[in-house]
């Protein structure tokens, strides 16, 4: 059937509110698009509020719709069939979708609605006559169907377009959201735990590029939770794109913490210190904020009181996407986007490399700031950033 | 580099490798074909069956050759019950391998079957009062393992296998030997069936071995070419096989003397790492396990972290059977020998071979003594 071709109907989200800035937006999704279909050669052709991809071989366009469903910025995806506008061509291509669904389904007896929208004025059948039209000669090709127009279980789409008509029947949600980089760029601090990789996909969403570090105590810690740190960037890359990834040496620091500061107030000590490296990195990265997987209360170190006292040790904003959240919550999901059964794999990270102390739970701004200063800690913050290794986390 | 990780696997014996080698190379051929190579090397096959049966002084129309423990082990456990029908209760321990004690806990879900889970004393054995409690007349299997792997533990199977014939007379006694064949002198093993693993004993990784006595009533799992008596189908792994073969060679020639040689080096360690403060050995005195496993905690220390210490001064160890070294959560054995809490979370396991030499273990202990001391520093204070 060479008049019919596959193609991919995306719709888009916010970006209908973004006026001014639309275009701006638009080319985003549309580079977002390609880089999550690459290294397949699309073609994708912006038209009147819709993105359409072609060139997309029929056997795997499954595929990409799924993987378009995890861009941000995009409303819904559905696979059509692109005929000429003719109304015979219309009624072949949605004959033979119609005969595809009742195959997948159970029986011929389901009830479907016909929706179109005619973006080109010109074509002499209005989108009520199309849907009536339709209707109509799929009652008659398809005898045991039956319209609803309320609760329809096969919805039949038409789209009426400058060059050509689109003809689909599957609609699959996308994830909403902005397209990644419309909204600047910020630094995600990365454990291997449950938590992050979550923070980390939810700031994505709104369209913010996201960069990641990670610290690690080299060599109590293993190659292994290494690499399950690496692994979880590149899950998170499937959404937010390419992720900057940098392995920060941290065992120095923490080992001084640890020599000649109070025990009680190590691990917060080691949080004001991540967040001061994640800083200066974040700051030569490009990037504008800080981002963590805190939850109030979730443990001794995520108090207000110690959330308080990490802020301290930074200026810039820190995004705390999850700071609401239940554990449970956050567990389904990270479930979902699918980092849970990689944050599960049991290696010890640098914040559970020694035995823990018992942590002080209302650490005191002033009295941190003070046993800081028992430490000079400068040089040691050179040695681990100049020691620190880069690595791209892109979707494999 | 000291490797002390023997337990999770060895090093293939140079002899092993070469025959393996030449099963891949030059004789490659399938002992099931039809031709005179591959009749040669069929009857290099049963020969090196025959030799391994004589290593448990059984015939060589109870051995079948499998992929290794864990195949062993299931096929001992589904063979027997698929066999047998209307008993019910099946008896195990708290501290077998994965490859016994997953399928113990599938089948609590299998109809008409009760799963019963022993515990052990303090060295991580089995209680025979509590086997003779456990046993009934619809009892229709044990299994045990002779040697445990994360303690050297060694079970009283004879004493087990007595308590059997008598309380439970129609149950088959399944015996997971696979930290114990080769470790323990060669001789008759005290029940129906048993496992071996090759590459425990510097034989290549894929092949091991099912002893299934005589009247077993036994079904296989694998089903195809007929193979092994048609109990285990499949292409005969030729280089395995003769890998372990050349490999048993080795260990029938030394036996006694790697034994000896093992159990030198385990004292010495031991002896060096108890001069570590607060450190005590999980299981039992180094004379009286296994010549080659020995588990020693270091309270204060997170086992992980000190492992990853030694493995940057190229020692290699354990914090327990590598078979569970990814899973979440508490260490299973020692927890069921009442090892809690920072004695568990600072166990290390060290396994040794033949190879391994006494200035080795001097060195190791060394470097652990020295982690300990540094790690200690930051420990809960």
């Amino acid at each position: 059937m060479d008049s019919m071709e596959t193609v991919l109907l995306v719709r888009y989200a916010e970006i209908h509110l973004k006026g001014l800035n639309r275009p701006f937006f638009e080319r985003a999704l549309m580079n977002a698009i390609r880089r999550a279909l690459a290294p397949a050669p699309v073609e994708v052709v912006r038209e009147q509020g819709r993105i359409f991809v072609y060139g997309i071989a029929a056997d795997r366009l499954m595929e990409a719709a799924a993987r378009l469903s995890r861009v941000f910025g995009i409303h819904s995806v559905s696979p059509t069939c692109a005929v000429e506008k003719r109304f015979e061509a219309i009624e072949e291509a949605a004959s033979v979708l119609m005969r595809e669904t009742l195959d997948e389904l159970e029986g011929e007896s389901h009830s479907f609605k016909v929706f179109s929208r005619r973006a080109d004025k010109r074509f002499p059948l209005r989108s009520e006559d199309i849907c009536r039209e339709l209707g109509h000669t799929l009652l008659q090709r398809f005898p045991a169907l039956r319209v609803d127009v309320r609760a329809p279980e096969i919805r039949v789409g038409v789209e009426i377009r400058q060059e050509r008509a689109f003809v689909y029947v599957r609609e699959i949600p996308g994830a909403g959201g902005m397209p990644v980089g419309t909204n600047g760029r910020a630094m995600l601090l990365i454990s291997g735990g449950i938590d992050s990789p979550v923070a980390g996909h939810m700031i994505a969403k709104r369209g913010v590029a996201i960069d990641a570090i990670h610290f690690y105590s080299y060599p109590y810690t293993s190659e292994r939770a290494r690499d399950k740190v690496i692994e979880l960037a590149k899950i998170v890359a499937r959404y937010a794109g390419p992720i900057r990834l940098y392995l920060v040496p941290f065992t120095e620091i923490q080992l001084a913490i640890y020599d000649h500061c109070p025990p009680s107030e190590t691990t917060v000590l080691m949080r004001r210190l991540m967040m001061q490296i994640a800083e200066r990195v974040a700051r030569s990265s490009g990037a504008q904020a800080l981002i963590t997987g805190e939850a109030i209360g979730q443990v001794a170190s995520q108090t207000i009181e110690s959330l308080t006292v990490t802020n301290d040790a930074v200026s810039m904003p820190v995004f705390r996407p999850l700071i609401g959240f239940d554990k449970e919550e956050i567990i389904d999901r990270a479930k979902a986007i699918g980092t849970f059964d990689t944050s599960i794999q049991p290696y010890e990270d640098c914040c559970t490399v020694f035995v823990p102390q018992h942590p002080v739970t209302k650490p005191k701004v002033e009295k941190l700031r003070e046993s800081e200063a028992l430490v000079d800690f400068a040089p040691m913050i050179e040695r681990a950033i100049a020691d620190m290794q880069l690595v791209e986390a892109a979707e494999g | 580099m000291i490797y002390l990780d023997n337990s999770a696997t060895t090093r293939v014996l140079d002899s092993a490798a070469e025959a393996a080698a030449h099963c891949m190379r030059e004789a490659f051929f399938n002992p099931a074909s039809a031709y005179a190579p591959a009749a040669a090397v069929e009857k290099q096959v049963e020969a090196a069956r025959a030799r391994l049966a004589a290593c448990l002084h059984a015939d060589s129309s109870e051995l079948l050759y499998t992929s290794g423990g864990t195949e062993s082990n299931n096929t001992a456990i589904f063979g027997t019950l698929r066999a047998m029908r209307g008993r019910k209760r099946i008896i195990t321990s708290g501290v077998e391998h994965p490859s016994v004690y997953e399928v113990f806990r599938t089948l609590e879900n299998a109809p008409d079957t009760e799963v019963v889970y022993l515990g052990v004393d303090g060295e991580g054995r089995i209680r025979l009062d509590e086997l003779s409690a456990a046993l009934t007349e619809d009892t229709a299997l044990v299994s045990l393992m002779q040697v445990n792997n994360e303690t050297g533990a060694i079970n009283d199977l004879s004493g087990a296998q007595a308590l059997i014939k008598k309380r439970a007379p129609h149950a088959y006694f399944h015996v997971d030997g696979v930290q114990g064949f080769g470790k323990l002198p060669f001789g008759p093993v005290p029940c129906d069936l048993y496992s071996i693993s090759g590459h425990k004993l510097h034989a290549p990784k894929g092949v091991g071995a099912l002893y299934v006595k005589r009247a077993v009533r036994f079904q296989g799992g694998l089903i195809g070419g007929g193979q092994e008596r048609n109990l285990r189908s499949g292409t005969t792994n030729t280089p395995g096989i003769l890998g372990l073969d050349a490999s048993l060679t080795a260990y029938t020639l030394n036996q006694e003397q790697w034994r000896r040689h093992m159990y030198d080096c385990k004292e010495r360690l031991a002896k060096n790492l108890l001069s570590i403060p607060d450190s005590g050995i999980n299981g039992p005195a180094p004379a009286m396990g296994a010549p080659h496993i020995l588990n020693v905690s270091f309270p204060g220390v997170r086992g992980e972290v000190l492992l990853h210490a030694l493995a940057q001064k190229e020692i290699y160890v354990s914090t327990g059977s590598a078979c569970s070294a990814h899973k979440r959560g508490k260490n299973r054995v020692l927890a069921a020998m009442g090892v809690m809490g920072p004695r568990q979370e600072g166990a290390l396991r060290f396994s040794l071979c033949p190879f391994n030499t006494l200035e080795e273990m001097d060195i190791a202990a060394q470097a652990v003594a020295e982690q300990v001391a540094f790690l200690r520093r930051y420990q809960r204070r």
